[in-house]
């Protein structure tokens, strides 16, 4: 944009947002040059944080009549450039976006905007026994707009499920101004179910303004166990048969020795250092019948050569082991400079093949690589471990990176369970889908979004840009 | 008695038949019709072909019950591929072995097939505690209106690489492809199941179906019937105006604890004949249950509600018509009504007025599986038009273009 075009829009958008509403000098944008994702950054042109659906439409009809793209941003715990202003442009905050609107237990829905902490949610939902069930490690910070972009995940999903599962309806701003509702407070409304594919969408769609979210009641009661063992393959042998069994933990998380080792210096919950893994496997639900569920659990990590397992004696206890976990990414920052953690998923069966396979390419690339994640839906997080300053440490981790990615493709697995595809995987995306496959995504974000002004450069890949990794503008493609 | 090689759809055709074998043969099925300007209509074991307006256009039926193969059944992953012409109770009888289940309920499960039940998004009692399709179709693959077939997502359970179109297909009705395949994320068998049934009188059900919401119990089913539905299973139900099943499903423990828990929340409550059937005694009725709501001759409707609201809903709808058959999914806001008798089309309509009035206050709507052919066109067969109409229209003409598959049967592609 020319400087004389970017006074008048800014003016324009002043007009809607209030001063206060509007960010536009370039130490003020620096905040918002990159997500959780830091490998990439680019600044956007101008940050605005709208206060209603209406400023969004008239933002949205700004941009369209200016012609500059947009993008919507929660709180930007992003961890694949999902926020990342690719090519700049207006970037709408919804952080100020953030009532509660309404909460209808005897139905089971609350509706709220899209800048409402995850964790707000459920914190003002708890006096009456009741949660949000999708709860990503990072819902102290992340938005339920975000939540909705993303289809977050979180510990609790193996029994739950992700964001999709809870989302009943929509408000929402299409790309060209328009507003629709979605869904609602009612199930089965008639008609294609438009609410379940704008979900996970990752802003590509538009941008929602209001959420219906299903409610759930609390458990009455939790087992949470820590299985203690000397490998990694005692551990995910555990995993394995713990599902076979067919018993549906309400978690089943896994940390290996490196991570535990930052997440004891960080949160002294007594973890055992010299120990290959450790399994965090919870049971929730009514009190009786939980302790026979325990038990199968703990017989099942016993066979698999368990050298002890712990049970939180109380709900302090609990709580602070499930800080240790959530918060394990923070600990990070005791191992090494820079961090990148990956999101691929494989068959659970394959759990132990693939976390050997993680050694094996940390070996060959010479790169630390640790692993907390949700081991119940086979949905890793290695954790690379990096400085940033040196180039030649970075494109070593973007190699690893990839291996890793490539091998949960061969064994039928995904590149993403809850991060999103953002920037950081579009190249992975032609490995997972035929061009077919990626033409009808495009006809359907065409239906959306066909001038693509709405989150450029997201998920799919361009038609005939082959974007390499190298080239400027793109400093990794993970 | 349908020609070998002809399909009708409500009084359009004979449609030719066609059947194929394999994905190709359907490729090849869809290149020739698209080329032609002939429309194409997906069955499968015709449960629920009465759903949806008559066919607009002339066109060929694709029988999808050549598709039966059980491509991948990690079963320790607790996933399963299918193509999609199996039936759900062959489906049913595999899984059972591995004890699994997909944990929604199908009426007709021997004739109807996986596909037809995504197409229409088939639902029963279990819904309340587990959830509909769309919480267990992970991965599908569609024949698209260019003869290709396209996928999405996977066969993890927990992916979210590229647009999620598995949502988009399920309750289509067909009308953006033929689903080929389909992968499913399953759960195991409960160890044990109970159901608790009582009767009321009317002036009572708001107050128990309240405090059933706030039970310290969890149940994965929670219906009501009214009386005519009630006697009309015989199944030893109480013979009161309305009659409430409460389900249970979960280990030993678990359900014990729940049926004598919930007789002590009900102890003095204003009901009569409180009784529970356990294991296999729970499974004549839990079966009656689930083939009830397809069990309409002349006219069905299903209206979706505030949960809240089925109770002054139900007592409405009696009011209109002394011999509607009712039966609610009450925890979920389902409400299916069943009208046999010989009514006017002008008093059908007025009746159906009424209650989409009610069902669009409590934020739902009223829909009309099943009416008689010559009424499909005078009565709002999709309900009450809302709000987003216009953006399934561009989805629609997004993804099928020309408008091939089932045009006119379904509330986009008319």
């Amino acid at each position: 944009m020319s400087s004389l075009s970017t006074i008048t829009l800014i003016d324009r958008l002043r007009t809607i947002v209030g001063r206060e509403g509007i960010l536009t000098s370039p130490s003020e944008l620096l905040v918002y040059e990159c997500d959780g994702f830091t490998i990439e950054k680019n600044k956007p042109d101008v940050v605005v944080f709208p206060t209603s659906t209406e400023q969004v439409v008239q933002i949205v009809k700004v941009c369209n009549e200016w012609d500059v793209p947009f993008l919507p941003r929660g709180a930007g715990t992003s961890l694949a450039g999902g926020c990342l202003p690719v090519g700049g442009g207006v970037m709408i905050t919804l952080s100020r976006m953030k009532r509660i609107l309404e909460v209808d237990y005897r139905n089971r829905y609350a509706v709220v905007e899209p800048g409402v902490i995850n964790l707000w949610l459920t914190n003002h939902l708890k006096p009456q026994g009741w949660h949000f069930a999708p709860d990503p490690s990072s819902q102290g910070a992340c938005t339920i707009g975000g939540n909705v972009a993303t289809n977050s995940g979180g510990p609790h999903t193996l029994k739950y499920g992700v964001t999709v599962n809870h989302v009943l309806g929509l408000e929402f701003v299409l790309p060209d101004g328009r507003v629709a509702c979605t869904g609602g407070p009612t199930e089965d409304n008639p008609g294609y179910d438009l609410t379940g594919v704008i979900v996970g969408s990752e802003g590509t769609f538009g941008i929602a303004t209001k959420v219906w979210v299903r409610i759930t009641r609390n458990p009455e009661a939790y087992r949470t166990l820590l299985g203690v063992f000397e490998t990694v393959d005692d551990a995910t042998n555990t995993i394995s048969d713990i599902i076979g069994a067919g018993i549906v933990p309400a978690a089943l998380e896994m940390l290996d020795q490196l991570i535990l080792q930052a997440v004891e210096a960080a949160f002294h919950f007594g973890f055992p250092l010299d120990a290959g893994a450790v399994l965090i496997m919870e049971v929730d639900g009514l009190e009786a019948g939980l302790d026979s569920e325990a038990e199968r659990i703990i017989a099942i990590a016993k066979k698999n050569h368990a050298r002890e397992v712990r049970r939180a004696a109380n709900e302090a206890e609990r709580l602070l082991l499930w800080k240790s976990r959530k918060q394990a990414f923070g600990a990070v920052g005791r191992l090494a400079p820079s961090y990148c953690t990956q999101d691929g998923v494989v068959p659970r069966t394959c759990l132990p093949h693939i976390l050997r396979q993680i050694q094996r390419i940390g070996e060959k690339y010479n790169i630390r690589i640790c692993n907390v994640f949700h081991a119940g839906d086979g949905n890793i997080h290695p954790i690379l471990l990096f400085d940033e300053r040196d180039p030649e440490q970075v494109k070593r981790v973007l190699d690893a990176s990839r291996e890793i990615l490539d091998e949960c493709i061969r064994v039928g697995g995904s590149v993403t369970g809850e991060h999103g595809i953002g920037v950081e995987k579009i190249d992975f995306m032609p490995k997972l889908f035929s061009p077919e496959d990626l033409a009808m995504m495009m006809r359907l974000r065409a239906a959306f979004n066909p001038e693509g002004r709405c989150s450029p450069r997201k998920m799919l890949p361009t038609a005939g840009a082959c974007i390499e990794p190298s080239k400027a503008g793109r400093r990794a493609a993970l | 008695m349908d020609d070998i090689n002809a399909c009708r759809i409500d009084d359009f055709g004979p449609l030719s038949l066609v059947r194929p074998q394999s994905v190709p043969q359907i490729g090849d099925i869809v290149r020739r019709a698209a080329a032609e300007g002939q429309a194409i209509y997906p069955v499968g074991g015709r449960t629920l072909l009465h759903i949806g307006l008559p066919p607009a256009r002339p066109g060929v039926a694709v029988d999808l019950r050549g598709l039966v193969q059980v491509l991948d059944y990690p079963a320790r992953d607790m996933t399963v591929t299918v193509q999609a012409g199996i039936t759900v109770a062959q489906l049913q009888a595999l899984l059972a072995t591995e004890n699994q289940r997909l944990p929604i309920d199908v009426p007709n499960a021997e004739q109807a097939t996986l596909g037809g039940v995504l197409a229409t998004n088939v639902s029963g009692p279990r819904r309340f505690g587990f959830g509909t399709l769309r919480d267990y179709v992970i991965g599908i693959r569609i024949i698209n209106d260019q003869g290709q077939e396209v996928k999405a997502g996977g066969r993890v359970v927990k992916n979210v690489a590229g647009y999620d179109l598995c949502k988009l297909h399920i309750g289509a009705l067909g009308t953006l492809g033929i689903i080929s395949q389909v992968t499913l994320k399953l759960r195991p068998l409960p160890e044990c199941t109970s159901l608790v049934t009582f009767g009321c009188e009317t002036a009572a059900l708001d107050h128990l179906l309240d405090q059933l919401h706030a039970t310290r119990t969890r149940p994965v089913c929670l219906d009501l019937l009214n009386r005519a539905v009630a006697s009309e299973l015989r199944m030893d139900l109480p013979e009161t105006p309305w009659v409430i099943v409460v389900g249970f499903e979960d280990n030993n423990a678990a359900v014990s604890w729940q049926v004598r828990q919930l007789f002590q929340e009900l102890a003095h409550e204003d009901i009569q004949g409180l009784e529970a059937r356990a294991g296999s005694a729970s499974e004549p009725l839990w079966r009656s249950l689930v083939e009830h709501t397809a069990s309409g001759r002349r006219l069905t409707f299903k209206a979706n509600l505030l949960p809240h609201a089925v109770s002054s809903f139900c007592r409405q709808a009696e009011e209109l018509s002394a011999s509607m058959r009712l039966h609610a999914h009450a925890g979920s806001g389902i409400v299916y009504g069943h009208l046999d008798s010989d009514l006017t089309l002008p008093r059908v309509a007025a009746m159906l007025k009424e209650l989409t009035e009610a069902a669009v206050r409590a934020e739902g709507n009223l829909l009309l599986p099943r009416c008689p052919v010559e009424w499909k066109r005078e009565l709002p067969l999709w309900g009450h038009e809302r709000g987003d109409l216009w953006l399934m229209r561009q989805v629609k003409d997004k993804l099928d273009p020309q408008n091939l598959f089932n045009p006119g049967r379904f509330l986009v592609g008319t």
